[in-house]
């Protein structure tokens, strides 16, 4: 079976305010309707000012997405009846957008972006008692009417679920570098996807947030579709919704086309020149995206590539993490060795990223230095990075108790212990038989859980062996 | 030059600066008189009752304000029925200004309702009479604002908004001075949008004096508006004194010999535009052939920007409340149905056709174009011509029972004189040309961009 995926991917934009005025666009920890004023609250006589900041970190993702950018751009009004828009059509772009034509390289794929445009986010529904289907009433929350969004639509060009989710991930990396998007802020990434099976009409699924439901609602559709021709039935076009409960998409309405919106130019918002000048100044002032940055890693931090790019590609808060680390103890290799192998696998245990994790640069290379002077073995450091990603405390306050515990008298008396129990293992190393030192160092780390330096033991053992 | 007419305004200005006048008791004779006037030409939805009672020093010059502007505090209801509650908890831009430069808001404004009429009609509050004879309309939309200002016997300015000719319409019906300024030099914060491209806030004064007066207080940019310009602040009143000695002003053939100008306003209008020359201007006729597409062209786009800005008036968070049965859908129609008037309802569907899938181009766009043709055609003019000058309005100001008996297509064809300038955003100001039959003319002069100061030269040479 062929199938046809585009996708339209909406994005938050991290600006200080919204797209339209100066209320906050950071709502964390706000009552509902608090990040609100007359303006995005469409009130009679209020009237939009565009944020520059929002267009320039729009350029950005279109310089990043090698899309054309336009010279002039206008708004426009999409009008349609929706209780989540105060004034009944949402500002967005429309035969004038920000960007056009653009590619995004995805391993062997080339994705084609179609446009990039910018628009405002409505506000947010709170279906009460039930589902969009069944709920017994809606609550509006403004805070969310006004913030920026960047829309980016590809082409058809994605033939299997996976590859959207491929993409969605590596976009948000790159959204990320930029500083477009910040996932820390609760901001939110939604994504409207259309999709045809065996050329038949194109069904869109509207509003699915998180990577993992994309890939659900995509799989269920293509699964729903053939087996809706399969028994005779013809696919119809429409809008759906994707239930995250149930993983299956509901009709919602018959397909609007898109031309029924009625758009017309905001008449309030006059033309932007983007010139050449402005243009070049956003294009010098755009951050390292993260195949750049993948390089300099190799480069700076003398670490091989796939290290590099396990860093950067996971998460662009990792790779900053990373730097951090590498900039309080100088030994990169090291550093990027425990975030790969350990680091990373503690934190999916928690299904954490770094962003929401209590682990702290300045913590972690504790560990790295406890190993270094001698105080943990580095079994016991792989142990204790469990500790600390569950609970955030210092390594070496986490190792102090056993340190302390271990003082050499403790240490001695573990010594003297392990030698009286093992003999005979006495007795064949007196006998020259090397290993049976190592067999004794085992023996007593055993007894530490692991702690103590290993060099400083064997010195213990051959200082206190009965003569 | 030195107008004949004496300006109320200018003397109270006078006799406040000499300390001759005290304001005790000012603003409650000014709202008793007003509320004479009301009984006699209905030209209020709203009085402030509360006047006199707060913030007396400061109440030193009434102003109306058409209700689509918003006044904090004080019901604006953009002349519709669906509004009938709304109170703004926000001042629009000019009315902040006139109230900073001590000027106080008596009332709001009759007006067709979101200023969808040429006579003031169309209103859900009913309509002002013509202080001239009050079997007759007063014109439209800015019709409560000409109104006030034609019957006033007390120093007044009225803050009116234009956008297809609402202040020149009523100015001429009423025998008043309407300044329609640049598009973008007053602000547009506050004022409930009919057409944001072509929305323009201005002033009508009982005389040239009086709209240059309130016309300062109230042009500078705004950063609250997108589309504000950024030019200086004038005192245009100074602007006044100077003369219009080798003015050059363009008489377009196309508005003196469109179908059904009456010949009388003609006449009135031409020995106006003549008797300039004893100030030393000329004139010489030109020609404007794209006005015929001016009136179509407007009402497209003009319709089309309604259509959306009337979306918002659907009883969720804006419009009057009711009884939510069915879906939301269900619910917006009902209240859009039993809030807004015929001539709304009408413009309402018109706009929206003309922006739909199939229509959208043969109609909004290509009046887009048209728009474009006729900004040309103006700027080529103005090469040439310091001012252009037309009749007003078509008519005298008719009788209720005649606009009664027109079809809406013959009211919007009373647009002929003022769509093309309003389309290409350009200032315009009705002055007097003097009366048949007891009947005022008005003479519109259209200047170029940001050229109010020759327009209100011009119209207070009109008056000496």
């Amino acid at each position: 079976m062929s199938v046809m995926i585009g996708i339209e991917v909406h994005c938050q934009l991290n600006t200080a305010s919204k797209l339209f005025c100066n209320s906050s666009s950071d709502h964390r920890g706000k009552m509902p309707n608090e990040c609100t004023c007359p303006i995005c609250l469409g009130f009679p006589g209020s009237k939009p000012v565009v944020n520059k900041r929002a267009i320039e970190l729009g350029m950005m993702i279109a310089l990043a997405l090698k899309c054309k950018i336009a010279e002039k751009m206008f708004f426009s009004r999409k009008t349609y009846f929706y209780p989540d828009m105060s004034k009944n059509y949402q500002i967005t772009q429309y035969e004038a957008p920000l960007a056009e034509r653009g590619l995004f390289t995805l391993g062997e794929n080339k994705i084609r972006i179609r446009r990039v445009h910018i628009e405002e986010d409505p506000a947010r529904l709170i279906h009460v008692g039930g589902d969009i289907t069944s709920a017994k009433y809606v609550l509006i929350d403004y805070n969310r009417s006004g913030i920026p969004l960047a829309e980016i639509v590809t082409e058809p060009d994605f033939t299997a679920p996976k590859e959207v989710r491929a993409f969605l991930e590596k976009m948000v990396n790159v959204l990320e570098h930029l500083g477009a998007y910040d996932s820390g802020k609760e901001a939110t990434l939604r994504v409207d996807a259309n999709i045809s099976t065996d050329g038949g009409e194109r069904v869109e699924v509207k509003n699915i947030t998180g990577f993992e439901n994309v890939e659900k609602a995509l799989n269920y559709e293509i699964i729903r579709q053939s087996s809706m021709k399969r028994s005779g039935n013809v696919v119809v076009r429409e809008t759906r919704h994707f239930d995250a409960d149930t993983n299956t998409t509901k009709s919602l309405r018959k397909k609007e086309y898109e031309e029924d919106y009625g758009y017309i130019f905001d008449p309030d918002l006059p033309s932007v020149t983007i010139s050449r000048a402005w243009l070049e100044s956003v294009a010098s002032s755009m951050p390292e995206l993260p195949d750049q940055r993948i390089e300099r890693f190799v480069r700076q931090y003398s670490i091989d590539e796939y290290t590099a790019m396990v860093i950067v590609y996971s998460d662009k808060r990792l790779a900053d993490f990373f730097e951090e680390c590498c900039a309080r103890y100088n030994k990169p290799p090291t550093v990027s060795n425990w975030i790969v192998n350990y680091l990373l696998k503690s934190l999916n245990w928690r299904s954490e990223r770094i962003s929401q994790s209590k682990a702290r640069p300045e913590t972690f290379v504790e560990l790295l230095q406890l190993i270094d002077e001698g105080k943990i073995t580095d079994r016991f450091a792989k142990e204790l990075i469990k500790e600390y990603v569950d609970t955030g405390i210092s390594p070496r306050t986490l190792a102090q108790k056993e340190i302390v515990a271990l003082s050499e008298k403790d240490l001695d008396e573990i010594i003297v212990k392990v030698l009286q129990a093992n003999a005979n293992a006495v007795e064949e190393y007196r006998n020259g038989k090397k290993e049976s030192l190592q067999f004794l160092i085992g023996k007593v780390l055993s007894e530490t859980r692991k702690q103590g330096n290993p060099k400083k033991i064997k010195d213990l053992i051959v200082k206190l062996m009965p003569r | 030059m030195v107008s004949l007419i004496q300006s109320l305004v200018k003397l109270h200005l006078e006799r406040l600066a000499a300390e001759d006048v005290k304001l005790d008791d000012f603003a409650p004779r000014v709202m008793e008189k007003a509320r004479a006037i009301q009984q006699k030409y209905s030209p209020f939805i709203t009085l402030d009752e509360n006047l006199g009672s707060t913030n007396r020093n400061a109440q030193k010059l009434p102003f109306s304000v058409k209700d689509n502007i918003c006044t904090n505090g004080l019901r604006t209801t953009a002349g519709s029925r669906i509004l009938e509650n709304y109170i703004p908890p926000f001042d629009a831009t000019c009315v902040r200004q006139v109230k900073s430069a001590g000027g106080f808001v008596i009332g709001k404004t009759a007006m067709d309702e979101f200023g969808f009429g040429t006579f003031s009609t169309n209103c859900a509050y009913g309509a002002p009479k013509n202080p001239i004879d009050i079997q007759r309309v007063c014109g439209g939309s800015s019709g409560g604002a000409a109104c006030v200002t034609a019957a006033a016997d007390f120093p007044h300015i009225a803050i009116a908004q234009s956008t297809g000719g609402s202040i020149t319409a009523p100015a001429a019906f009423t025998g008043t001075v309407g300044l329609t300024p640049t598009y973008g030099r007053v602000s547009r914060w506050g004022l409930i949008d009919y057409a944001n491209s072509m929305d323009k806030i201005g002033v009508i004064g009982r005389c040239t004096y009086d709209a240059a007066f309130g016309f300062s207080l109230i042009a500078g940019h705004d950063p609250l508006d997108a589309t504000s310009l950024n030019a200086p602040k004038l005192d245009y009143t100074k602007v006044l004194e100077k003369d219009i000695r080798h003015l050059r002003i363009g008489v377009p053939s196309e508005y003196f010999n469109a179908d059904g100008v009456d010949p009388q306003v003609k006449k009135l209008v031409w020995d106006k535009i003549t008797s300039l020359e004893r100030f030393g201007a000329t004139y010489e006729e030109i020609s404007l052939p794209s006005t015929k597409y001016a009136t179509a062209a407007y009402y497209l786009i003009a319709l089309s920007e309604a259509s959306t800005n009337l979306a918002k008036f659907c009883g969720l968070r804006y419009g009057i409340q009711g009884e939510t049965e069915g879906n939301y859908e269900n619910y917006f129609s009902s209240i859009r149905e039993r809030g807004f008037g015929e001539e709304a309802k009408r413009r309402i569907v018109l706009g929206t056709y003309a922006r739909m899938s199939g229509y959208r181009d043969a109609y909004y766009i290509k009046a887009l174009k048209v728009r474009a043709k006729i900004i040309g055609e103006f700027r080529k003019a103005f090469d040439r011509v310091g001012a252009i000058a037309t009749p007003s309005m078509p008519i005298f100001a008719p009788r209720f029972d005649e606009v009664a008996g027109l079809t809406p297509v013959q009211q919007y064809a009373m647009d002929i004189m003022t769509t093309a300038p309003n389309l290409a955003g350009l200032p315009t100001v009705s002055v007097p040309a003097g009366e048949s039959g007891g009947l005022p003319a008005g003479v519109q002069f259209i200047g170029d961009y940001e050229n109010e100061g020759t327009l209100l030269q011009l119209a207070a040479a009109c008056e000496v």
